[in-house]
């Protein structure tokens, strides 16, 4: 069970007054008029001083409520601008691993291309020519290995960007893990 | 008669009230744990110093903060502040606040309005 915080009392005189007052009324059948004239101008006057505190805190609370609304609302908008900020950026990281992920396949698609390059020029083309000497064939041949390069780099290129965003998932959640791992150790 | 000097902290304000000069500080935050404790022997200072107050007595308050409870208490020095008048003396009050605190600048023309006292509002740049 949690232990209850003392209640500070900052109205003891006030209340003091009003149980004086109160004790007072009991016996005024038996006070003179004087004891009771001076016993009402009392009330009067703390009557009075409540009012002004009454007054005063009442026009400070509502201004302080006021300004925490401003405060609120501002907050709120700012909070607003930061999701949209966030949704740019996470659109540009993923916009940058895209042509990363690009660049790096028509790199291995190059490399590629000229691999079967020197393997069509050693190899194949003196096959056909002491076979067949059909130069039609030989083009065609090299005509079938230049159109299967795109395709090649499309699908080089989609394992590319799956492998990244594979990697930038585990690292959003190692980072997801480490903060609340923080937040425990906090409590 | 002492010289009433109280350091500020985190929770309660600097508290700096001179009656030979008749120059008084009230300075910081206020929000106190126990508000009746911390106000109660700047009340009782400022009834026993306007028995006999210097000729003119100067309040300078310049609080960032205050909660509920510290308002009251502030009201209550002022209006004590008030009693200097009735024996010929001439009570200032000098209220500050934050050039963008405009909240604080009106709360202390409720003051000015609910005690009647003549308040100078000084607005300090950060």
């Amino acid at each position: 069970m949690g232990r209850k915080r003392p209640k500070e009392n900052i109205y003891h005189k006030e209340k003091a007054h009003l149980e004086h007052t109160q004790e007072f009324l009991s016996s005024a059948q038996e006070a003179s008029p004087e004891e009771l004239m001076k016993e009402l101008k009392a009330t009067c006057k703390n009557f009075e001083e409540l009012l002004d505190q009454t007054v005063l805190i009442t026009r400070i609370s509502d201004r302080l409520q006021r300004k925490l609304d401003k405060t609120n609302d501002k907050l709120q908008q700012l909070n607003d601008q930061l999701n949209d900020k966030n949704i740019e950026l996470q659109n540009t990281i993923d916009d940058l691993i895209k042509a990363k992920a690009g660049r790096k396949a028509t790199s291995i698609v190059f490399i590629f291309a000229l691999i079967l390059f020197v393997f069509s020029e050693a190899l194949i083309d003196p096959y056909i020519d002491s076979n067949t000497k059909n130069i039609y064939l030989s083009l065609a041949i090299k005509g079938l290995i230049a159109m299967l390069i795109k395709p090649f780099e499309m699908l080089v290129e989609e394992g590319l960007l799956k492998s990244a965003r594979k990697k930038t998932l585990k690292e959003r959640k190692a980072l997801i893990n480490k903060e609340d791992h923080l937040e425990i150790e906090e409590k | 008669m002492e010289h009433l000097q109280i350091k500020g902290t985190k929770l309660s304000p600097l508290v700096d009230f001179n009656a030979d000069t008749g120059k008084m500080e009230l300075s910081g935050r206020s929000i106190p744990e126990n508000s009746y404790e911390f106000y109660n022997p700047l009340l009782e200072w400022i009834s026993a110093y306007a028995q006999n107050p210097h000729e003119t007595t100067e309040l300078k308050v310049y609080l960032e903060y205050f909660n509920t409870s510290s308002s009251k208490y502030i009201l209550e020095v002022l209006k004590r502040l008030k009693e200097i008048l009735k024996n010929n003396g001439t009570v200032k009050v000098l209220w500050c606040y934050d050039e963008d605190d405009e909240e604080m600048m009106e709360t202390g023309e409720d003051y000015e309005d609910v005690t009647g006292l003549d308040f100078d509002y000084q607005e300090i740049e950060e």
